[in-house]
């Protein structure tokens, strides 16, 4: 027995597991690859974050549904969480293994579509001879459509009823100075006027609890398509407005690492009296805490405003991957899912609003609170201007970055919008 | 005896009944042992508690550690959850095979490290030490790109080989160190009978070294059983997926299932921390050899 | 792949085990090439992992970072080191790297001061087995979740309404309305104490061990010479554990410089820059500003700021040898 054969073996013996490994994993990759090739059956991969969010088993029914108006294409549902989709996305078009049909934010479309990840699609749209004027909205990157948006989740003010009653506030503020006042009246103790969550992770706060002070008074951050966060008024006097409130002592704590999930349970738990937020938590809410007396108001715009109120909302969109080899079988899932029928249920259960224009959800009818959200949402415009924007999430977090500086006192808010705008100018 | 005044410095066996003027130290050694205690385990409390709550009750003011809504469902739910029964299905399977191949590639690393000289010796162990310095998500691309190109894609396969190569630096560091504290005249004395330098290691190094290899497979194993990122990137459908990002599917875009959440890791814990009672004598002694000397 | 310069394809040859050799002569300088080829037949396995899963995309990352716009531009074209200057002019990179430096260090001081501390208590002879057993499984919990729910639960516990202020709140020790994470002034401070709390069991565990291996006749000789506790521990017990707190300690400082997840799901670098670290610093280029090559070329310079470390570490245990 010779060292030189022992250590022989032992590689020969490695060779053989790593072939080993190869061999099961190549067989295991070949089941997934070869799904197109059986007889011209297609599966459609979708990766998104919405089944988890809806009911067990909800979100599965509608591509049952959808399978069984399409003979031959099937639909294998991906789901990830939500915070991690993008990085997930990315990776997955650098490698070219991207999902068909992808759930998508309006704030990374631009980023994807630059990466040429997602597909054009205009272009699908016209070879569909699809009619385009059914869908509430698309949104564009330079003149082409890249996602459509299939729900949308609007963000008006709730108001604690009970909080504001005690208080001695009857109805909810309308304009922001009733809201100020509100506010301060409700603050004492452990209970706040108002939360605001700027957590630099998720920086959505910035858009649904910040800019949309500016969107309701029928202001804009941008001009021309560039930013504009100097020199404009509706921005200024949005931000001033909160620096007050800050100064004022009258909004909850920990707002510097607060997110989305955390002010909503400070609201159900009867801690904050006001706070600006998707309807996807009504639900959440009444389960949380059956006996929270809340509503639902139009967020207050400045004192004396009366034009058309922008009502910011977010979006579960849909894209198409570049690299997908069925982009017409694709389309037709788009296709379902924005039909009035589809769209009207999904809406339904995800507590949404419809992207297709002639769609109802049943809540509207059912809910009154919902009912009441509808007409804020009819009456004014869905906006958010950072649908769209390169690299939309940095935006908001450049702009958090210094908003949070401005709010602890290390510089003036218009230092705060000055350094805020040079960042943005480099980004675009 | 009676002169140590610190704990530290002793290594008596607990044959001996305590002499009754040691009764304060006692006292004191055991105070500090249960503030030391309330640092480490009251947040695991806290977790197990709200484990118990309905949502609104996690956040609620004043806390309290048992409250009304006290109820099992957060398990039910997730004991009773085929989906999620498959992740730690997942977990286990993955971050065992990566325990035992890790620790036989390692094993023969280590040997080489331990009983040879050779060129290009310290090279290696420098790329072996700093490989572990990317930052992970660095890598992600490029990694992921290359798992795809290996058809190691969504498949057992790819998760425990990246496993392994984010384990094996520190399991063939500590390895090396083990067997350096082995006299080389143990395995000299086989090869003498004629017998190669792998008849050595197996028959002679290995069962000596049982404390090492489960003080490096225990730590080999919470890495495999803890990892989020690569997890999530390699795999892509619900029954490749792990525990790790089962819990993460509970954080929504909107809103959390805190208990669930909360209940889920602490269903995840219980198998290690089974699995290191099990192991702790070995675990313990295993630590000392490898890391004195390395 | 062509690895082909690395000691470990030049060992792959062994595998044919040669023909018997004909004369001595032969034999011996057979078994000399032999001799000097198994060690790379040993690593080969280690080797060839290491070099297609880990050295392969290093070397990608490398690339990328000499490269202009890498990912979303099809064609990136070769840009030098701008990558890199772009990196070093930011003067949040050096932020990130003080703010590195200060979680870092004061982690891995805490973790062995606390580790050894514990560690201490935990060997004391006056304990029983059993509560031995007990304490050590109760002081190991911390290290046995992974790191999002850690850091979900301590957001819970340090938020401003949570269990540690209201415990401080009500003991008088606070006015319990420290906002821990989300005020600038505590929040690194904050964010340290949770991966001290999640990380300090490893390093326990292994001094736990070292106290064990020491030989108890250094002890007894310290004391013939008339040494008392405090000159013990500083004569035989800290000597003794060096080794081991240096490679706990090095390994330990690579390791926390790796921190993202934790970091980033607690405050995400904030309040303001407050928290901003190397690893959360390359994510935001890498994947909200989708600036990957910026991005390598930080993850590069993370890279040979650990290979100084590896460098002296394995320097160090050359020494020792």
């Amino acid at each position: 027995m010779s060292k030189g054969a022992h250590v022989g073996r032992f590689i020969a013996l490695t060779g053989v597991t790593a072939l080993a490994l190869t061999a099961c994993s190549g067989g295991g990759g070949s089941s997934s690859d070869g799904d197109g090739d059986s007889g011209g059956d297609v599966t459609l991969e979708f990766s998104q974050w919405w089944e988890p969010e809806l009911p067990d088993g909800a979100f599965r029914e509608l591509m049952d549904k959808f399978e069984a108006e399409n003979p031959g294409i099937t639909v294998d549902l991906l789901s990830g969480p939500y915070a991690s989709t993008k990085e997930q996305v990315v990776a997955g078009a650098a490698a070219g293994t991207m999902s068909d049909v992808v759930g998508l934010d309006g704030a990374w479309v631009s980023d994807f579509a630059d990466q040429g990840a997602i597909t054009d699609l205009s272009a699908v749209m016209s070879e569909a001879g699809y009619d385009e004027s059914q869908l509430a909205s698309q949104v564009q990157v330079d003149g082409k459509t890249y996602m459509i948006p299939v729900v949308n989740f609007v963000y008006p003010m709730f108001t604690n009823d009970d909080l504001l009653g005690q208080a001695g506030v009857t109805a909810p503020p309308t304009n922001r100075t009733e809201f100020a006042d509100a506010a301060a009246k409700v603050t004492s103790g452990d209970a706040h006027g108002w939360v605001l969550p700027l957590s630099l992770e998720a920086p959505n706060g910035i858009q649904n609890d910040v800019m949309s002070w500016v969107w309701e008074s029928g202001g804009s951050m941008l001009k021309d398509g560039q930013p504009a966060l100097t020199d404009n008024e509706a921005v200024t006097s949005a931000t001033d407005y909160i620096q007050g409130l800050w100064d004022a002592g009258v909004i909850a704590p920990g707002s510097f690492t607060m997110k989305e999930q955390d002010k909503v349970e400070e609201f159900s738990n009867g801690r904050v009296g006001m706070m600006i937020d998707s309807l996807a938590h009504v639900n959440l809410i009444r389960e949380s805490n059956p006996d929270l007396n809340f509503s639902i108001s139009a967020i207050p715009a400045e004192d004396g405003y009366t034009g058309e109120r922008g009502i910011p909302y977010a979006s579960w969109g849909i894209g198409i991957a570049e690299n997908s080899e069925h982009k017409a079988e694709a389309f037709k899932l788009v296709e379902f899912l924005m039909s009035e029928e589809t769209n009207s249920e999904l809406s339904s259960i995800a507590n949404a609003f419809p992207g297709n224009t002639t769609s109802v959800p049943d809540f509207v009818e059912e809910d009154e609170l919902f009912g009441t959200a509808f007409e804020i949402y009819q009456s004014g415009f869905p906006a958010n201007e950072f649908t769209g924007l390169p690299v939309a999430e940095q935006l908001m977090r450049d702009f958090g970055e210094e908003f949070q500086k401005a709010l602890d006192g290390q510089q003036s808010m218009q230092d705060a919008l000055a350094a805020a705008q040079t960042k943005w100018e480099e980004e675009f | 005896m009676t002169t140590l005044a610190t704990p530290a410095l002793t290594a008596e066996r607990p044959a001996l009944r305590t002499p009754p003027k040691h009764t304060g130290k006692k006292v004191a050694i055991i105070v500090a042992l249960v503030v030391g205690a309330c640092f480490s385990a009251l947040p695991v409390l806290w977790m197990l508690s709200s484990s118990f709550k309905s949502n609104p009750e996690i956040f609620e003011f004043p806390p309290r550690l048992i409250t009304p809504g006290f109820s099992f469902d957060a398990y039910t739910t997730i004991l009773t959850d085929p989906t999620k029964l498959r992740f730690f299905f997942n977990s286990y399977v993955i971050a065992l095979a990566v325990t035992a191949l890790s620790l036989i590639v390692a094993v023969h690393a280590a040997y080489a490290f331990s009983r040879y000289e050779f060129w290009g010796k310290k090279t290696i162990n420098v790329v072996v030490v700093s490989v572990q310095a990317v930052p992970p998500i660095t890598l992600l691309i490029p990694y992921f790109g290359l798992v795809v190109a290996l058809k190691l894609y969504n498949t057992y396969q790819g998760l425990i080989l990246t496993y392994m190569v984010f384990t094996l630096p520190y399991a063939i560091i500590m390895m090396t160190g083990y067997f350096n504290t082995l006299p080389k005249e143990l395995d000299e004395a086989v090869k003498v009978d004629g017998a190669g330098p792998l008849t050595a290691l197996w028959r002679i190094l290995m069962p000596i070294s049982v404390p090492g290899l489960v003080s490096v497979g225990v730590y080999t194993f919470m890495i495999c059983w803890n990892e989020f990122l690569f997890a999530l990137t390699l795999t892509r459908t619900e029954d490749m997926r792990t525990v790790p990002i089962g819990i993460q599917l509970l954080m929504g875009q909107h809103s959390y299932e805190w208990n669930e959440m909360m209940a889920m890791s602490i269903l995840g814990c219980i198998p290690v921390l089974l699995l290191f009672l099990f192991f702790q004598r070995y675990f313990i002694g295993g630590m000392t050899a490898g890391a004195v000397k390395i | 792949m062509s690895q082909t310069t690395s000691p470990e394809a030049e060992a792959r040859p062994t595998k044919a085990a040669p023909p018997p050799g004909a004369d001595s002569a032969r034999t011996r300088t057979i078994g000399r090439i032999k001799r000097t080829l198994t060690p790379y037949g040993f690593l080969s396995p280690t080797g060839v992992l290491l070099i297609i899963l880990m050295v392969t995309p290093i070397i990608m990352v490398v690339s990328y970072s000499l490269l202009d716009r890498v990912i979303t531009n099809k064609n990136p074209a070769f840009v030098g080191f701008e990558n890199y200057v772009e990196v070093l002019t930011d003067p949040v990179f050096f932020t990130a790297v003080r703010n590195t430096l200060v979680f870092t260090i004061s982690s891995v001081v805490v973790h062995f001061v606390i580790g050894l501390a514990f560690a201490l208590l935990l060997n004391s002879p006056l304990l029983g087995n059993r509560s031995k057993a007990f304490f050590r499984v109760l002081y190991i919990l911390p290290w046995l979740f992974t790191v999002a729910i850690v850091a979900v639960l301590w957001r819970l516990l340090l938020s401003p309404n949570g269990v540690i202020n209201y415990l401080l709140g009500a003991s008088g020790i606070t006015d319990g309305n420290t906002e821990w994470l989300a005020n600038p002034s505590t929040a690194l401070a904050a964010v340290t104490f949770i991966n001290i709390w999640s990380g300090y069991p490893f390093f326990m565990i292994s001094l736990l061990a070292g106290l064990q291996g020491i030989p108890r006749d250094l002890y007894e000789a310290a004391k013939v010479d008339g040494a008392g506790a405090l000159a013990q521990f500083r004569n035989v017990t800290l000597p003794q554990l060096k080794p081991i707190i240096i490679s706990m300690a090095l390994l330990d400082f690579i390791w926390t410089t790796q921190q993202f997840a934790l970091i980033w799901m607690t405050t995400g670098g904030g309040p303001i820059n407050s928290t901003e670290v190397l690893s959360t610093f390359t994510y935001k280029l890498a994947f909200t500003e989708y600036e990957f090559s910026v991005a390598s070329a930080s993850a590069v310079l993370v890279l040979l700021m650990s290979m100084v470390l590896a460098f002296f570490y394995v320097r160090h245990q050359k020494a020792r040898d």
